[in-house]
């Protein structure tokens, strides 16, 4: 099905390229929109000043590619993809794009823009092998709600365009340290005015530096992972975005790239004797005051890191790669991840699809008269595929446009795959039930929202979130009924 | 502070056999003004910086409740007292019944603080509590010091933030509180802008210096920004964790680590010593003034005695002297002029500030709301306008505040020949008008439901299938034939469509209606409250003013009579006199002394 939604916008895109073919800069718009549904996902970081958007992209690349610093410190767009070999573009406003010398210091990369001003640079893009830039394009932005207003100018014109050109991204991570007004008024900003009016779908709120709170105690993460949980029942932010989750930044990447030399310094402040060593750690300059070469320690692990570590090597880990392994758990790095796996990858071709059918429907708005069968066409997709009406019906049940009572609307939201676009995620199957089970469970789902759907208690608009369900149900039966190689020959 | 009261006292001796009530009130105001002077300290940043802990820091115990997440939903105040004690001062509700309820105490046990004092608490402040206060018996806030530690709530930029701004003026002091994991942000700057311009110290606190190894950069890069802002304010960094750590342990290293000391020092020394300065200048000067005016008229007597044939041109110029200070008392003085002229001119201008704030945010709402249908975005409308009405309300009051504090100095000019602020402390409370303004609320509108869109579009059908059945029957045709049965569908239809057209309407004029009555509302509180404010301004310095023309006038009028007397008294008669004088000369020139001497020393 995904795959016929991504032909058919092709098609259309193409159509729209042959209508348009005497204006060469809308012809270059929509070859661009061509292209980008073959290229990976674009998810942007975005968030306040110093949320922690590097660190974090740092942490799931798994290498130190973006700059980080205690001041603030990106203040151009720049795009990290998955390239042959490491290269840095510069793409000015106006002129043509230059090649950056790609210099590493300590393991990290640096950037020098080479004497552009920062304002007269449009964007960057960082070419780098890493695994996990091949499946997602990550890009991260100049805070908001920054002194130099220019740079908070720049990320949001980069997310939330008033020109024809719609956003650059496909999903944003946002990034917070805890929930403010700037927060909601931008996640709402970023909910898109267009076509597929699907709130909430492509936004994950972080809380980032979720290792600072409660002055880096060693059970920080327990209480961010709490507040987290209450962000995520919190209505005003369920309408905005799709999920919470609490990350520490810092340590899942330090966790991600431990080198063996840090496991030995850490060690062998483990051994020292536990008051002394908690004296120590009371304040950053006081573990410094001992020993300068312990800033690279805590310029890595931060003070929590530093407690965290000492705290497991006490408790008998022994080797690197298990410490390795613990730090990254404990970061929620996983639950990141997981969250995007389910959120964002799994509907990657919808979500490319779906900017790819925003950006023409800004256009055709702007177009005038020529584009009207194109506008027909795209209101077609829009209309006919189902994949766009879970899209809406889940944004709508977030928002709290469309109400289901509960239990319907957790199984519901369910369905749609809000956990996971697997047929036996959205059945609330374990991952490994067998077709029959799938096939036995589907039908039985199918029947019970069928007399939802004819329920006439419910209002006409749940009636309709419910025939929505019910054809879900039937496109979850329909391919249960393949067998599982044709389907893989399919893809 | 004792040292002062204690010259009051004197002063009050000296002159007790004068029988000059007057002087007298003026010293006893002194004394008590000095008993009950309270130097208010606000604690303001975004939330999550460690405000409560910095609170809790400076008065070394945990007073105010901290917690991982939002914490503070109600303002505390934290001031001296002879034991711990708490009480919860709850405000009116302004929906409710107004007669009978008034600000209500409640005292509760210290431990139970966290209760209503936290978000967790007390979500959302619904015990409507207006502020809690704590009393500590510690020797920083023996001085008259009281701490506020203001709820964090929705940022710097909300109605909560509106809230803390029209406090500023009510503050001696502000202290910006932010942690070290970043340098300000724009609304933080923007705060400190403004807190400036109302408040005369203003000191920036950087939190949290223990968990963030690079604060020194931060504390730079602050310094810089302060710099570049123009804002000439003091950056204190502390760690509240390491000033807990000393005070448990009694490590007086750790406690020097933790930055306390310093922002300690500066409370007492610049914020607590700079109010006592003030309070000593203006107690020494009123001493001085008070013993002075009577010291005037003994030695004009004492002249007077001393050569009986120069009387004469002692009583002359005693005389223009009586005129200029009857003059001064007179209505039609020129700084009663200046304050009325002035008054009516600020009264005038924030009237018109305020209108033109609230009209751009009326027009700017009122065209959100044309734009679609109101009971679809009323729920983000509402708080919106509220918002933008909070903030609008907060900066023209304390603009008000500001500009009324100039007028006053204005009008000592005037009167004050020696240049010796005169000027009653104007402390002007923190604006409550805005919680007394009901919220902005519509009446629920109709509901269209499925039966009445029903019978709407019955009756409108209806109407088409009797008109083209009608016209059939003329030519033919049955009464249900399918013409006039379509027209029927279509008529239905389009009264269908007309009627939620005219709902939709309906609806934004009620919106609109609601709008202009809370903005109507707010004008009315906030102006009322502008023009109180101007009021006891104006009466203050009136009374202030009037009350120093009296005592002059009179003290003139007693060496007048005194040199008019002497001129008939005999020469023994005299002699006595002379040596009554120059003892009484004596005892108020030390007196005076003594006073000037407090000058001088430092606390």
């Amino acid at each position: 099905m995904t795959e016929n939604l991504s032909d058919a916008v092709r098609k259309v895109l193409r159509l729209a390229v042959y209508t348009y073919r005497d204006q060469p800069r809308t012809v270059e718009l929509l070859r661009r929109q061509l292209e980008r549904l073959d290229e990976p996902l674009r998810v942007a970081i975005a968030g306040k000043v110093k949320a922690g958007k590097s660190t974090l992209l740092n942490a799931l690349v798994g290498e130190a590619v973006a700059p980080t610093d205690a001041g603030e410190c990106t203040r151009v767009v720049t795009w990290y993809r998955d390239g042959a070999s490491p290269r840095i573009t510069l793409y000015p406003k106006d002129g043509a794009p230059s090649p950056l010398p790609v210099v590493r210091r300590d393991g990290a990369l640096t950037i020098d823009l080479g004497g552009t001003a920062a304002e007269r640079v449009d964007r960057l893009v960082v070419d780098w092998p890493a695994q996990s830039l091949r499946g997602t394009t990550l890009i991260d932005t100049p805070g908001i709600a920054s002194l130099s207003t220019d740079v908070a100018r720049r990320t949001l014109r980069f997310l939330d365009p008033e020109d024809e050109t719609p956003t650059e991204a496909d999903a944003v991570l946002y990034l917070m340290r805890h929930l403010h007004v700037t927060d909601t008024e931008f996640l709402e900003s970023f909910r898109d005015q267009g076509v597929a009016r699907a709130t909430a779908v492509n936004a994950v709120a972080v809380i980032s530096r979720a290792d600072e709170i409660g002055g880096g105690r060693v059970d920080a993460m327990l209480s961010a992972r709490a507040i987290a949980t209450r962000y995520r029942s919190e209505p005003a932010l369920a309408g905005l975005c799709q999920n919470v989750v609490a990350v520490a930044g810092l340590l899942a990447h330090t966790g991600r790239t431990l080198r063996q030399a840090e496991f030995t310094a850490l060690a062998a402040l483990a051994d020292a004797p536990r008051d002394e060593l908690d004296a120590a750690l009371l304040s950053a300059d006081r573990f410094l005051a001992g020993d300068e070469t312990r800033r690279a320690l805590v310029h890595r692990f931060g003070l929590f890191g530093i407690r965290l570590a000492t705290m497991l090597i006490r408790q008998g880990v022994r080797s690197p790669a298990t410490l390795s392994t613990e730090l990254v758990g404990r970061s929620g790095l996983a639950d990141l991840q997981r969250v995007l796996h389910v959120q964002f990858a799994e509907r990657r071709d919808l979500l490319k699809a779906r900017s790819a059918l925003l950006a023409m429907d800004r256009l055709l708005r702007a177009g005038g008269d020529d584009g009207r069968g194109l506008a027909a066409a795209v209101e077609r997709i829009l209309a006919g595929a189902h994949e766009f009406a879970e899209l809406r019906l889940l944004g709508a049940l977030r928002s709290g446009a469309v109400r289901l009572p509960q239990p319907l609307s957790t199984e519901a939201e369910r369905l749609l795959g809000d956990s996971g676009a697997a047929p036996a995620v959205r059945l609330g199957l374990p991952a490994e039930a067998g077709p029959d089970d799938l096939r036995r469970t589907a039908l039985s789902t199918l029947d019970r929202w069928r007399r939802h759907a004819e329920n006439p208690m419910l209002s006409r608009r749940a009636a309709d979130a419910c025939r929505v369900l019910v054809r879900t149900c039937e496109g979850i039966l329909s391919r249960s009924a393949r067998p599982p190689s044709a389907r893989r020959l399919a893809r | 502070m004792t040292a002062l009261v204690r010259a009051v006292d004197l002063a009050l001796d000296a002159i007790s056999g004068y029988r000059r009530p007057d002087l007298e009130t003026r010293l006893r105001q002194a004394r008590a003004r000095l008993l009950d002077e309270q130097v208010r300290v606000l604690v303001v940043g975004e939330f999550k910086q460690g405000k409560s802990m910095l609170v809790n820091g400076l008065v070394g115990a945990p007073v105010c409740p901290v917690f991982d997440d939002i914490a503070t939903a109600v303002p505390t105040v934290v001031r001296y007292a002879e034991s711990p004690s708490a009480t919860l001062i709850r405000v009116p509700d302004p929906d409710g019944d107004p007669t009978g309820q008034r600000i209500e105490r409640t005292p509760i046990a210290l431990e139970r603080l966290a209760e209503f004092a936290s978000e967790s608490g007390n979500p959302g402040n619904r015990e409507r509590l207006g502020q809690i206060e704590v009393g500590l018996p510690r020797a920083l806030l023996e001085g008259g010091l009281e701490l506020v530690d203001t709820p964090g709530v929705g940022g710097l930029n909300s109605v909560h933030g509106a809230a803390t701004m029209s406090a500023l003026p009510s503050a001696d002091a502000v202290l910006l509180v932010s942690d070290a994991a970043q340098e300000y942000t724009a609304p933080e700057l923007e705060f400190l802008r403004q807190a400036i311009a109302v408040c005369p110290n203003v000191a920036c606190v950087l939190t949290k210096t223990d968990l963030y190894p690079e604060w020194r950069t931060i504390a730079e890069l602050d310094r810089g920004h302060l710099a570049r802002a123009g804002i000439d304010a003091k950056l204190f960094t502390v760690s509240s964790t390491l000033r807990f750590e000393a005070l448990r342990g009694g490590d007086s290293e750790l406690n020097t680590e933790s930055g306390y000391p310093p922002l300690l020092t500066y409370l007492r020394r610049e914020v607590l010593g700079q109010a006592d300065d003030l309070a000593r200048r203006s107690t020494v000067h009123d001493v001085l003034a008070v013993t002075e005016q009577i010291a005037e008229s003994l030695r004009a007597e004492e002249s007077a005695q001393r050569n009986p044939e120069k009387a004469q041109e002692l009583i002359g110029r005693l005389t223009t002297a009586e005129q200029r200070a009857t003059g001064l008392k007179e209505r039609s003085a020129r700084w009663q002029q200046t304050l009325s002229d002035g008054v009516a001119d600020l009264n005038a201008d924030i009237d018109y500030d305020l209108r033109d704030r609230l009209r751009e945010i009326m027009h700017e709402a009122e065209e959100a709301l044309f734009r679609g249908d109101p009971a679809k975005i009323w729920d983000q409308f509402a708080p919106w306008v509220e918002q933008a009405v909070a903030n609008a309300a907060s900066a023209n009051y304390v603009w008000a505040t500001q500009r009324a504090r100039w007028l006053a100095n204005r009008v000592a000019e005037h009167f004050d020949e020696d240049r010796v602020h005169l000027l009653p402390s104007l402390r002007t409370e923190p604006s409550d008008a805005l919680r007394s303004v009901r919220a902005l609320s519509v009446r629920p509108g109709e509901n269209f439901g499925l039966g009445r869109r029903l019978l709407t579009g019955f009756k409108g059908g209806y109407m088409g299938v009797l008109m083209f059945g009608m016209l059939g029957t003329l030519i033919g045709l049955s009464l249900l034939n399918p013409i006039s049965v379509g027209a029927g569908v279509l008529l239905g239809g389009r009264s269908i469509g007309d009627e939620r057209k005219r709902l939709v309407t309906r609806r934004q004029n009620d919106a609109k209606t609601a709008l202009r009555r809370y903005i109507d509302d707010v004008t009315f509180r906030v102006g009322k409250d502008s023009r109180d404010m101007l009021r006891v301004v104006q009466r203050d310095l009136r009374d202030h003013f009037t009350a120093q023309a009296e005592q002059m006038k009179r003290s003139v009028q007693e060496s007048l009579q005194a040199a008019q007397n002497s001129v008939k008294a005999s020469k023994s008669e005299r002699d006595a006199r002379l040596a009554e004088l120059s003892t009484e000369l004596s005892r108020l020139d030390a007196v005076q002394r003594q006073a000037r001497g407090l000058l001088q020393e430092k606390p």
